[in-house]
């Protein structure tokens, strides 16, 4: 076979893969741009658009609480994604760079932080966000920096371990330079670390972010009315509403939407970042 | 390697941040384990139970099941989406037009939210509204209903997972092929291995940290699925997608069966610990000494 | 039409509103800036509170609201742990009939005879717990006295379509095949062949038409509910099956959970799946109405809160005007049996506000239940929901208009609805449901037999009551 023929068939593999990923996104489109009396009947893949309708949009934009969601969501990742970043950095140069007893066993424990059942720990977590982080009548239940703190139980591991991996790819020759030169350990990790780890501080900032914009669980249980995600209204569209598909469908696309875009800052960096420290080898 | 003391210092927000929100409740869902604790018994006190609701567990029925179809479930959707992911990423590593495109596009399930997913999945299957029953019933003639019958809902919730999951294993993938080195691969074609050849004995051997650690990550979180099959099929019919997350969910909420379920959740943690440190440890030792 | 509805309310309201500015006004005027906190199911009923009725109230008092409205599950969750821990989030909490019995015997709320009294100047003139229908009674203790406001009360009714019972051909047609006019079902017998009848004559004529809703959700509790609070009653078994001088289930032990009765009604209950519409083993509540509304069934048990909007909104709706509401079949002496009061027909549902016993504003949460309780702000709520709690609200004009376009659902609410009941007066309501519910699905997807599934239910509850101090180890 030649090299150009084989070129186009994983051309039109691809163009498959990627018909396969796409239908049900699609598929949620279009059934929020449908008017209800067309929801029914034959499915057809084809966009009407003598008939599309962006009132499922306008009905949701427009909902106040809805905006509130909104925002929630984007300050509540941005600043969970900053800090598993920041956190994680630290802890993985420490992991990376020094000697310390038992450096396996700690990596291990903070691993196990992701793997717990989320369900039971609710109830704790409820306790402890009502009555223990606490001052007067001020508790951490439904505030943003509540989830801000309590997403780290998910991302500060996932953090950690990528960037782990990202540090182990640098050449420790380089810091020892530079402590030689009487570098402080910040001024290393400033001017050696972080600019050699910038993509893969990038990808772990992003993939923390997208799954902090994505977390429910957590988010339905520990906030009320002001701290509520997205997420969470999603949700709670989808179990009121019942059957009201077009709405869902459309909640469900502006949710997907800021996380797309992310993904396209990302891409150029993606796969260079996911190393997580097992290359090496 | 330099001194522990700054290593320790590091480390210690880190810490600090996970013993609150890890450690804590993790210690708070130990002592309950012990209780028979339930909100509206008779005697709506915990009660010191010593090992009783672990010994409840063991004939469990219920409990039994979940676990064996969470376990059921991670098995299948690991083993396609290693395979498929695998079978991407090298196809990604060929050259071909719009490859940037295609590798943007394949990742999008990765960013759509877990609650999203069991959304569009449903708006998929939704008998009367969805394409799936419709072209089934016409094109196959098969009656598709998730709420019916069990091996369909199973099928649809690994489908799921496998659709919005494999991107992941693709893209870590991905990373290991573009760092392997190339000159053991050329010395091998010149040495006259075929294709085959090549790929069992020399990328695959490289790759099996990668695999490890992907592997690794994927347990930890299919272990743990809830909230797209709790969108889509609500642990029905039946028991039948009744995962061990949501099982637990169902025992603490509305049955608020504290200690119970703080029991169960701890059962479950151990096996998932397990499972992940027997990963680990071939991970760990893969790293200090090469095969 | 709804905007006139709109229009008159308004009306209402500002020739209401001098007399009542003072008491309200007044009253507020020490709880400036106080913030209360609710939460309650998304439902028709609340979302008026939260959109309409709790902005009205902050303006008349200066008192804020934040009322969070979620899902069923979410909602009880959020409730009981708060109450349990203390927390102090909720001022007010929405209380389903049937929670009410755990919420008393856990002591989570607070009396609201009790703090009236102590209070007379939080107190409205013109309130008076007198007011209320009987559905009241569901909320007071042993003593009389009431621990949670209703807001929405309907009873879960037999809907059927009028333009499909009342076609001369259909009905020639059903009268040449069963023998008997086809009318409203009063017997099993008749539901069935009711079913089987539209079922066909959708195959027959190409219409996605089926012969009856039911809530049949395999993985959700919705159909635990139809079957015990509706279809079981039907058939004479009463209270789960669950006997309360004993508790418990079993016929071996005293119970009906597992009798021939109830194997019955499992059986037929079953069996009206397959004419069902194919989302039905998928349908809650939501999913029924909506179903219903579509003209997907030709007749079924819908919840009352539905009623109305399936009715007569036809944004949401395409069978308006042609909705028949009547009393659901019943088994041979049952009906004599609930006139008489020693049964019931199926579920008076409903659900009141209370004050939790930790809430840090109850004096600003009594003013806003005593603020939804007026009369004067009923029939608006009823139309938006469908639910009437005072019994005031029937004889007001814009009900009674609603009421003829709904085939007089709120008549028959108001006349019949002694015959319903509300759920059985058990704290462990949540317990054994969760318990038991899974034999339920699995009866559903055929994976047990309705004997089977009736014995192990009856063995769960009778383990679940022992494991909750019920009966001795």
């Amino acid at each position: 076979m030649t090299r150009a023929g084989s070129k186009w068939i994983t051309f039109a593999l691809w163009v498959l893969f990627s018909l396969m990923t796409l239908v049900p996104i699609w598929w949620m489109f279009l059934v929020s741009v449908k008017q209800r009396a067309d929801l029914f009947g034959k499915p057809s893949f084809l966009l009407n658009i003598g008939r599309m309708t962006w009132d499922n949009y306008a009905i949701v934009i427009t909902n106040p609480a809805f905006q509130k969601y909104m925002l929630n969501s984007l300050i509540v990742s941005t600043a969970n994604a900053a800090l598993v970043c920041a956190l994680g950095l630290l802890a993985a140069y420490a992991m990376s760079r020094y000697r310390m007893k038992g450096k396996d066993n700690i990596f291990f424990w903070v691993l196990t932080n992701r793997m717990a059942p989320p369900a039971a720990f609710l109830l704790p977590l409820y306790l402890l966000f009502t009555g223990v982080f606490s001052v007067g009548e001020w508790s951490l239940f439904d505030t943003r920096i509540g989830l801000i703190l309590l997403y780290c139980v998910l991302n500060l591991p996932f953090a950690f371990w990528l960037l782990q991996g990202i540090i182990d790819g640098i050449p420790a020759e380089l810091d020892e330079a530079a402590y030689v030169d009487g570098a402080s350990t910040w001024q290393v990790l400033r001017t050696v670390i972080i600019p050699l780890a910038g993509p893969g501080i990038a990808v772990t900032g992003i993939l923390t972010w997208v799954f902090a914009w994505n977390e429910y669980l957590f988010a339905s249980t520990l906030t009320s009315v002001n701290a509520r995600t997205i997420t969470t209204g999603l949700a709670e569209f989808v179990t009121v509403t019942g059957t009201n598909w077009g709405q869902m469908a459309a909640v469900a696309m502006l949710t997907l939407l800021p996380a797309a875009l992310v993904l396209a800052l990302v891409q150029k960096h993606i796969v260079a970042g996911l190393t997580f420290g097992a290359v090496k080898g | 390697m330099r001194s522990s003391t700054t290593g320790w210092l590091l480390l210690l927000p880190t810490i600090v941040i996970l013993v609150f929100t890890g450690v804590m409740p993790f210690i708070y869902v130990l002592l309950t384990s012990f209780f028979d604790w339930n909100l509206f018994a008779v005697n709506p006190e915990p009660q010191w139970a010593a090992a009783n609701n672990f010994r409840r567990l063991v004939h469990d029925a219920e409990f039994l099941k979940s676990i064996w179809l969470t376990l059921k479930f991670t098995l299948y959707v690991l083993v396609s989406q290693v395979a498929i992911g695998f079978a991407l990423a090298r196809l990604m590593m060929r050259d071909f037009p719009f490859k940037k495109f295609f590798r943007a596009v394949h990742t999008l399930p990765l960013m759509i939210a877990p609650i999203a997913v069991g959304a569009t999945w449903r708006l998929m299957t939704v008998p009367g509204l969805g394409p799936i029953p419709y072209y089934l019933k016409n094109w196959f003639g098969i009656d598709y209903r998730l709420s019916m019958f069990p091996d369909q809902a199973f099928a649809s919730v690994v489908l799921m997972d496998i659709w919005h999951w494999t991107p992941f294993v693709t893209l870590t993938l991905l990373a290991g092929l573009s760092n392997l080195p190339q000159e053991p691969v050329e010395q091998a074609r010149i040495d006259g291995a075929n294709e085959v050849q090549i790929f069992w004995d020399i990328i695959l051997p490289a790759m099996k940290p990668v695999l490890l650690t992907t592997i690794f990550i994927r347990i930890m979180d299919a272990l743990r699925v809830v909230d797209e099959v709790w969108m889509l099929t609500q642990g029905g019919p039946g028991a039948e997608t009744r995962f061990i997350g949501l099982h637990i969910w169902k025992i603490v909420f509305p049955k608020t069966d504290y200690g119970y379920g703080s029991a169960m959740s701890l059962l479950t943690l151990y096996l998932t610990i397990v499972i992940c440190w027997l990963l680990y440890v071939a991970m760990t030792a893969r790293k200090e000494r090469p095969l | 039409m709804f905007m006139r509805h709109l229009a008159t309310s308004f009306v209402a309201l500002a020739v209401a509103s001098p007399a009542m500015a003072d008491f309200w006004s007044d009253a507020g005027a020490a709880y400036q800036g106080v913030t209360i906190r609710g939460v309650s199911e998304s439902t028709p009923p609340s979302n008026y509170v939260r959109d309409v009725l709790a902005p009205k109230f902050t303006e008349a008092t200066g008192i804020q609201v934040e009322f969070e409205t979620t899902s069923w599950d979410q909602m009880y969750d959020k409730a009981i742990k708060d109450m349990e821990a203390g927390s102090g989030i909720y001022d007010f909490v929405y209380i389903e009939q049937d929670a009410i019995y755990s919420y008393l015997s856990r002591d989570f709320l607070v009396d609201m005879t009790k703090m009236m009294a102590e209070n007379p100047a939080l107190v409205n003139p013109e309130f008076s717990f007198d007011n209320f229908t009987s559905f009241i009674d569901y909320f007071k203790n042993a003593d009389g006295d009431v621990f949670g406001v209703p807001m929405e009360a309907f009873i879960k009714v037999y809907l059927y379509r009028k333009d499909l019972f009342e076609n001369p051909e259909i009905k020639a047609s059903f009268q040449e095949k069963y023998g008997y006019e086809l009318a409203p079902a009063k017997t099993f017998q008749q539901w069935h062949d009711i079913a089987e009848f539209f079922t066909q004559y959708g195959l027959d004529n190409g219409e996605e038409l089926y012969g009856t809703t039911v809530q049949a959700a395999s993985g959700h509790p919705a159909s635990w509910y139809e079957f015990w609070e509706s279809i079981a009653p039907l058939y004479g078994v009463y209270n789960w099956g669950i006997n309360q001088d004993t508790w418990t289930a079993s016929v071996e032990h005293g119970g009906r959970m597992n009798s021939p009765e109830a194997v019955e009604a499992l059986t037929f209950w079953l069996d009206l799946i397959k004419y069902a519409p194919p989302e039905a083993t998928a349908s809650t509540w939501d999913e029924v109405a909506s179903s219903f509304a579509a003209g997907r069934a030709a007749q079924g048990l819908v919840y009352g809160e539905n009623a109305t909007w399936i009715a007569t909104n036809a944004e949401k709706s395409s069978v308006v005007g042609n909705v028949g509401v009547a009393l659901p079949p019943t088994a041979e002496g049952v009906m004599e049996e609930a006139q008489a009061g020693n049964g019931y027909i199926g579920y008076y549902d409903g659900g009141a506000f209370g004050i939790p016993h930790s809430s840090k504003n109850k004096e600003a949460a009594l003013l806003f239940m005593e603020y939804i309780a007026q009369p004067e702000v009923q029939a608006d709520w009823a139309e938006a929901g469908g639910r009437i709690v005072l019994n005031s609200t029937y004889d007001d004009p814009k009900v009674q208009e609603i009421d003829a376009k709904t085939d007089h659902y709120f008549t028959l609410m108001k006349d019949s609805g002694d015959l319903f009941a509300g759920a059985p007066p058990y704290p462990f309501h949540n317990q054994v449901r969760e318990a038991t519910a899974p034999f339920i699905y699995e009866a559903i997807i055929g994976n047990l037999t309705p004997q089977e599934a009736l014995d192990k239910m009856a063995e769960t509850t009778e383990t679940e009551l022992k494991n909750l101090g019920y009966t001795a180890n």
